[in-house]
């Protein structure tokens, strides 16, 4: 007898529906599977068989025949087992009910068990944009799950708790809906009240992440510059529901995901140097898996010690910048994975680090720093409207009393200014994301702000295209300050930002 | 340009990347260059004075007269002008060391060798605020003189830098006009070319090589009037430009520095043997008698007033300074910057500033 269970197949952060069409026919005891499985599709066959047996049911000694339509993608994974398995018990007749809309997803352990599988939010989303509202997932996904609203989802620990479902014995309640907490504390593990000082350094934090630009940390080792770095995430703005489901979308997928189920804090990722332009970016031989930029999507991506990073790592990351999407393209297909990330890179002054240090002594030449810096290039440096200097923390500082900023405190004035932002753009836009044109609309300079403009060029000697990033950056802060028009301090602040430039 | 048979001989001469002694031993025994290069086939006593291979390969271009022909059109169409030590153009004072260069190959303006010329020179870590003022000594002393510099990073390249917006920059390079050293100086030299002088005692294909350096020295100190070393540590090159200035009778002065500053250890040095003690223009117009006087400086509103008159106290980090002004830091930012362009305060890293 045939036959039909539907689940769901991931290609890059999107579902596509997979029916498991199972037919048993006399003949010699056989097990095909077939549908482009991957090894770990191929090996469902020991785990649905032992699943099966120990749940007390009958693994037929027919010909059975498994087919996953359609037949051109590729299947991975583990998560057809569940659906799988019921195909047999129905076409063995072994369970009657009606399976008819309801999806299955689902590892299966030998002693029928129910595991987790990754994806499982991205795969739901897809199965409700395609008219699918009922839902069969391992209980260990619940927490993901949970955030869906307009389905039922139902989660079980074991393949007898699901036919016991199903067939009405012993029906699970379907999962109530959590609400997304939008607002309210998050326990930040890190917090600006602990960095003693820097506040220079803080300052330039607050703007860059009020205007959403890319921040560059430069200083010696061990001045807390990825202390501060941490600190970012608890700075910016809560994420929205929305945001928050394609954040855990992507962490879904990865495989990353905690246990809360949702990722409602704004992602830190801080690869290390050693990674890889596919760790970057994302890719993998057969499924496309997202890279550590798309895992920073709507968070922050650190990069320590930027000069370390592999050239083509680095020169990848021009392309997402610009556009917050990546596309990978593979012998699998192309897939596109979000990547709006706010970069923060961080790097010493000179090899030695001991640039610029008030008691100790660097000891390079001009052409050692130069050659140091250029490990940079200049593309991905324009893309980095915040450089900034972090500086030796002396012993008093560590050791006063006197109470820091509160992260909690400088966020209320980041939403403030990003709700300024918000009027002039509508929608997430921030003025990092300012073209030519809109900063010709929206940063009008009177005739002093030109002037000082002019003036810090010639006596600075910047380069010509940090222009519209020095506009952009004091836009951002004339929105802090709550003005309407630039002013000329909010332009020299800017400049003051452009530190790497006029180093040395 | 035209030179006469007894600089052709020089030229030819010089041509050979032979050693200062076998030349100049060569011209002794010679007599005058003509006469070397008239009689170099049949006098034997040359080949023990420039070795005997040398002296094979140098008899077989005389054969015709290819081989300087091409030798100075290869001058030409690179426009290097060969001023030897017997063009009118020659300066005197360079005549007048132990050890003059046969051959100045020079690319630029040349007739900057017949002005008045005053040597800055700096060592490649030369903090900031020094090259802050490095540039506009030389951009002033350039009203009366053409300011001879190296091309290195730091304080040779500040000179070059102030002294250039006058056009008036005299490089001495210390290999050929074909090579560029260090790298990132090569808009610099371009820059020099145009609007100063390049000079070399070197073929334009020799390529830069360490020893070549000090000997180079000897040239800076001995093209000028006088010699200012703005920074340089203990074992610093500026030190043999100044010790060659001082031997050849001319004047030195150089930047004091203070207690611990590794960069000016060399400069104190020269201070307590016999150089003059200068922290201001008048110190070297003085000894010229030209007038030369530091600018007036502009007055400043008292806020900007209050943080330039803190930092003539040192160099201080931007908390110091806030707490100083009774500013909070990221009030004070913009106005540091806005000193920085006024050239009041110079940054040196590590959010740390100084006055210019």
């Amino acid at each position: 007898m045939l036959s039909k269970v539907m689940s769901f197949a991931l290609v890059g952060l999107d579902g596509v529906p997979v029916v498991a069409e199972t037919d048993i026919n006399n003949g010699i005891p056989s097990y095909e599977l077939v549908g482009l499985p991957d090894a770990a599709v191929k090996e469902s066959r020991e785990r649905v068989r032992s699943a099966l047996k120990n749940s007390g049911r009958k693994f037929p000694l027919s010909k059975i025949t498994v087919n996953l339509a359609p037949a051109d993608i590729k299947k991975e994974g583990s998560a057809f087992d569940l659906a799988i398995a019921v195909g047999i018990l129905k076409a063995t007749e072994q369970l009657t009910a009606d399976c008819g809309g309801i999806v299955f997803l689902g590892e299966l352990a030998l002693d029928g068990a129910l595991r987790p599988v990754t994806g499982i939010l991205p795969l739901l989303i897809s199965a409700k944009a395609a008219g699918y509202t009922k839902f069969i997932i391992p209980s260990a996904n619940q927490e993901e799950a949970s955030y869906l609203s307009g389905v039922e989802t139902y989660a079980a620990d074991s393949l007898s708790a699901v036919v016991d479902h199903l067939s009405g014995l012993n029906p699970i309640p379907p999962l109530p809906v959590k609400a997304y907490r939008s607002g309210g504390e998050r326990e930040y593990k890190f917090d600006l009240a602990y960095v003693k000082g820097q506040a220079t350094a803080k300052r330039a934090l607050e703007v860059a992440v009020s205007g959403g630009h890319n921040i560059l940390l430069v200083g010696p080792p061990g001045t807390g510059k990825t202390m501060l770095a941490r600190c970012i995430p608890a700075i910016m703005p809560d994420m929205t529901f929305e945001e928050a489901l394609e954040v855990t979308k992507i962490h879904s997928v990865a495989g990353v995901l905690g246990a809360e189920g949702i990722v409602d804090m704004r992602p830190f990722r801080s690869p290390h140097h050693t990674a890889t332009t596919v760790a970057m970016c994302g890719g993998g031989s057969r499924t496309v898996k997202p890279g550590e930029i798309s895992l920073a999507h709507h968070g922050v991506l650190f990069l320590d010690e930027m000069p370390e990073y592999h050239r083509s790592t680095l020169e990848a990351l021009r392309q997402p910048l610009e556009d917050g999407v990546i596309t990978v393209t593979r012998a699998g297909g192309a897939v596109t994975f979000p990547a709006n990330f706010m970069l923060c890179a961080s790097m010493n002054p000179c090899p030695c680090g001991n640039y610029g240090s008030a008691d100790k002594v660097c000891t390079c030449t001009p052409a050692a720093i130069r050659k140091y810096r250029s490990r940079v290039s200049g593309p991905l440096l324009d893309r980095i409207d915040i450089q900034v200097e972090v500086d030796s923390v002396r012993y008093d500082d560590l050791a006063g009393g006197e109470l820091e900023e509160r992260s909690a405190e400088v966020k209320k004035r980041v939403e403030a200014a990003r709700e300024v932002q918000r009027g002039r753009f509508g929608g997430a836009r921030s003025n990092a994301d300012m073209g030519e044109k809109e900063i010709k609309e929206y940063c009008p300079l009177d005739g002093e702000c030109e002037d000082i403009l002019r003036m810090s060029f010639e006596s600075l000697r910047l380069s010509a295209r940090a222009r519209s990033r020095i506009i952009k950056v004091a836009r951002t802060i004339a929105d802090m300050a709550g003005s309407e028009r630039i002013r000329p301090e909010h332009i020299l602040e800017a400049v003051s930002y452009r530190k790497y430039d006029n180093m040395a | 340009m035209g030179y006469g048979k007894e600089e052709k001989a020089l030229i030819w001469l010089d041509s050979f990347s032979l050693d200062y002694a076998k030349k100049a031993a060569a011209l002794s025994h010679a007599r005058d260059p003509y006469a070397l290069v008239a009689r170099f086939s049949e006098d034997k006593a040359l080949s023990g004075i420039l070795g005997e291979e040398k002296y094979a390969e140098m008899r077989l271009t005389l054969s015709d007269g290819g081989y300087l022909r091409g030798l100075l059109a290869s001058y030409e169409k690179k426009g290097i002008v060969c001023v030897t030590c017997l063009s009118a153009l020659y300066p005197e004072e360079l005549r007048a060391i132990p050890d003059p260069p046969f051959v100045l190959y020079c690319r630029g303006r040349t007739e900057l060798l017949r002005e008045r010329r005053f040597a800055i020179v700096g060592s490649r870590r030369t903090l900031p605020q020094v090259m802050r003022r490095t540039e506009e000594f030389s951009e002033r002393l350039g009203e009366y003189f053409a300011i001879v510099t190296g091309l290195a990073d730091g304080g040779d390249s500040a000179a070059a830098e102030g002294a250039l917006k006058k056009g008036r920059v005299i490089s001495v390079l210390a290999y050929g006009l074909d090579h560029v050293y260090p790298e990132c100086n090569r808009d610099l030299l371009r820059r020099v070319e145009k609007s100063g002088l390049a000079v070399s005692e070197y073929i334009p294909s020799q390529p830069p090589k360490k020893y070549l350096f000090p000997a180079r020295n000897r040239i800076i100190a001995g093209l000028s009037e006088g010699v200012l070393v703005v920074s340089g540590g203990l074992k610093s090159g500026t030190r043999i430009t100044a010790e060659c200035a001082y031997s050849y009778g001319r004047d030195v002065f150089a930047f004091p520095y203070g207690i611990g500053v590794k960069s000016g250890e060399g400069c104190n040095r020269l201070i307590k043997e016999y150089a003059k003690l200068t922290d201001d223009l008048v110190d070297i117009s003085a000894v010229f008698g030209i007038n030369l006087t530091e600018k007036e400086e502009e007055s400043l509103p008292p806020a900007e007033k209050k943080i330039v008159d803190f930092l003539s106290e040192g160099a201080a980090h931007v908390s110091e300074i806030a707490r100083a002004a009774g500013m909070k830091e990221s009030e004070l930012a913009p106005l540091l910057v806005l000193l920085q362009m006024k050239k009041r305060v110079v940054s040196c890293g590590g959010n740390r500033w100084a006055k210019a």
